[in-house]
């Protein structure tokens, strides 16, 4: 240990020999690593995977049962209230849920002003395939209609200015509900069930409706929408359960790869019976799409920041050239001082050693400033991109791989000078 | 202690080979003093190095101890530099940004001793080269001769075997460099080997024993030198 203090004091009294170059050095590299981990924050964030266990279990159904013919289609992306029945009608997925999400008020009383709110329109089994932590009450207990509402905890504590608030009373677009159930702090990123309606960037919702009570009261999809007919679908809840539009999402978990079969052929077999019954037209395209790959299913990969995450990777290796040019300078300059140390029986082990505490003392420095600079970097980004701003952040596995980003870069810059400068000639650097 | 046996070393480079040393049998044993004259350019730091194992050889062998060199691990050389060799060099190579203090810990740093006996080693050092006041000067503040005294301290605290000295009171002045001869002869009288290299005739001769390097081979310094051969 005293000898490891020894070496960075070594270090430091070597870099206060010639400053600048040093502070050169740490600043072409800190830039590099600002610009890339800024963007890197994004690229993290945007492609982490929010349930790693279940991602692979949770699944999103589609079909063309749609009542026009339509060759080469894709199955809609929203699904019909009848379509999701029938998707539903089996015991092979373990939990299932239809949902959208609509907008609406919420107030006390009607003295209070109106706070408009996001609703998500959904079954029970929402909860617990997305793993929602529940802080207050219970969920509803099936998937009948109800005027109970369940809140988000930012939610509960605006109107109430409390969290527990079970049993309370509460004004939804002025009808009456009863809160249920109060979540946790609770946001995942990205929100992939949304992925659909390209909403995975949006911040979670803040009140929880049954669905059907959704479609009793005629809570219009504020997301995407099709009809394939004339009727006038604001009157959902006499024509929307029937008819053709499509609004919904539809989420089914299946564990295993038994279960994954098996739903697979109960699609393909309630996609042939229907097509039998005259119901839809078109050839049978069915998918089943795993949570995992459904940004890029959609299409909803962003391009901007692939492009961006290449560009600052490139960034980053011209300032990694650049810093090991000027620490190579530096370490020739010193190249004198090695070879000191090694006629004065130094092994190149213990110049190894000294190097390391070069490493660490460099890697400090860029830790800092290249933290800095990022930070800097991603609020630039939220401000330009304000839609990526639930992503522009840190936590505590993605600041480990920083570090371990800015400790490699460091040794990288410092690896290949000191090895010059601890196997060169000895004799000759002593001599005057 | 030292034996050389037809020891030869060649600097290649892209366009030439130098022959640096041919063929030397030498022999150095416990306690001599020994001075290497010879020519500019006749190989005598080289010849240095290689005893101090700061540069290989290409034939030949070195046995140090009765112990070959050949083949030994870079770390084994090390130890063995900084336990049994102390070096002094012309231009006294101290580092110039830390304290005398420092610069003498040094080796004994590398040999893994501990801070009170580094300390202890270092001031015993500095007493014995009349510069026990000034262990926190800094290099600069001390003349040429000063510095030479620190870099002989610096080459015997360790208490090494044996001391290579490459010219070192080259850049000295007449009264300093006797000053650091007498040094190296108390040194000496203490039972440590040492092996300068000089140009001086004065110092030669004061040495025990001399020899001489012309063109990379050793010459019978006796022949040169009647004086030494009556003394001897
Ligand atoms: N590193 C080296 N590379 C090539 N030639 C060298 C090197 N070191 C010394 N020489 C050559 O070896 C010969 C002996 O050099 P040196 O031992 O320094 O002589 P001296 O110390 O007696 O003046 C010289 O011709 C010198 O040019
Ligand atoms: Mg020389």
């Amino acid at each position: 240990m005293e000898q490891f203090l020894y070496y960075l004091k070594v270090s430091w009294v070597s870099i206060k020999r010639a400053p600048l170059p040093y502070a050169l050095t740490i600043f072409i590299l800190s830039l590099g690593l600002g610009v890339f981990f800024a963007n890197a924050t994004f690229y993290y964030q945007l492609n982490s995977d929010p349930l790693p266990h279940k991602s692979d279990k949770l699944f999103f159904p589609m079909t063309l049962m749609v009542p026009n013919e339509c060759r080469d289609c894709q199955p809609p992306r929203v699904l019909s209230y009848t379509n999701v029945q029938k998707l539903s009608q089996t015991d092979i997925p373990s939990a299932k849920a239809g949902m959208y999400s609509a907008d609406g008020y919420l107030r006390l009383d009607t003295k209070q002003a109106p706070t408009p709110v996001s609703i998500r329109i959904t079954q029970p089994d929402f909860f617990k395939m997305f793993e929602v932590p529940l802080l207050h009450g219970s969920i509803w207990a099936d998937d009948k209609a109800r005027l109970e509402l369940i809140l988000s905890k930012p939610t509960a504590e605006k109107m109430f200015g409390r969290s527990d608030v079970v049993g309370e009373k509460i004004l939804l677009d002025d009808r009456d509900f009863t809160v249920v159930a109060v979540l946790d702090d609770w946001q995942m990123l990205p929100r992939l069930y949304d992925a659909n309606n390209g909403g995975q960037l949006s911040e979670a919702d803040q009140v929880y409706m049954p669905l059907e009570t959704g479609y009793d009261f005629n809570y219009m999809s504020n997301r995407q929408s099709h009809t394939y007919d004339y009727t006038d679908y604001r009157q959902l809840s006499t024509q929307g359960r029937t008819g053709a539009l499509n609004q919904l999402q539809f989420w089914v978990q299946l564990d295993t790869e038994a279960q994954q079969q098996a739903y697979r052929q109960f699609m393909s077999n309630l996609v042939a019976d229907e097509q039998k019954a005259g119901r839809h037209p078109s050839a049978p395209n069915n998918q089943l799409v795993p949570m995992r790959n459904i940004v890029s299913y959609f299409g909803g990969e962003s391009a901007d920041i692939k492009a961006f995450a290449l560009v600052t990777l490139l960034f980053l290796g011209v300032c990694l050239f650049n810093a090991s040019h000027l620490s190579l300078n530096r370490y020739i300059s010193n190249q004198y001082e090695f070879s000191l140390r090694r006629a004065l029986g130094a092994s190149r082990g213990q110049l190894q050693q000294q190097m390391l505490a070069d490493v660490l003392l460099m890697a400090t420095f860029c830790c800092v400033c290249g933290l800095l600079i990022a930070w800097g970097g991603v609020t630039l980004l939220n401000f330009l991109w304000p839609a990526n701003s639930l992503f522009g952040r840190w936590d505590l596995t993605l600041l480990l791989l920083l570090l371990v980003v800015t400790f490699t870069t460091s040794y990288l810059v410092t690896l290949y000078p000191s090895l010059r400068a601890s196997f060169g000639g000895l004799n000759q650097q002593l001599k005057e | 202690m030292i034996q050389l046996k037809n020891l030869s070393k060649i600097f290649r480079t892209e366009l030439i080979e130098t022959h640096a040393l041919r063929s030397i049998e030498l022999q150095v044993n416990e306690g001599e003093f020994v001075a290497l004259t010879g020519p500019s350019g006749s190989g005598k730091s080289t010849l240095l190095n290689v005893l101090g194992t700061l540069e290989h050889f290409d034939e030949g062998d070195y046995l140090l101890d009765g112990q070959s060199v050949k083949g030994l691990s870079d770390s084994a050389l090390s130890k063995l530099r900084n336990e049994k060799i102390g070096f002094i060099f012309q231009g006294f190579n101290l580092i110039k940004d830390y304290s005398l203090q420092d610069n003498i810990e040094l080796p004994l740093r590398y040999r893994g001793i501990a801070a009170s006996e580094r300390k202890r080693r270092a001031e015993q050092a500095l007493e014995l080269v009349g510069l026990a006041a000034r262990r926190d000067y800094h290099p600069s503040q001390l003349s040429g001769g000063q510095q030479q005294r620190v870099a002989i301290a610096r080459a015997i605290a360790g208490q090494p075997r044996i001391l290579l000295a490459d010219e070192p009171t080259g850049n000295l002045d007449s009264l300093m460099a006797r000053q650091v001869m007498e040094l190296l002869e108390k040194i000496n009288q203490d039972g440590c080997t040492i092996l300068m290299v000089t140009h001086d005739p004065d110092q030669a001769r004061r040495a025990g024993r001399q020899v001489q390097i012309v063109d990379g081979q050793l010459s019978d310094a006796a022949m040169y030198d009647p004086l030494a051969v009556k003394r001897a």
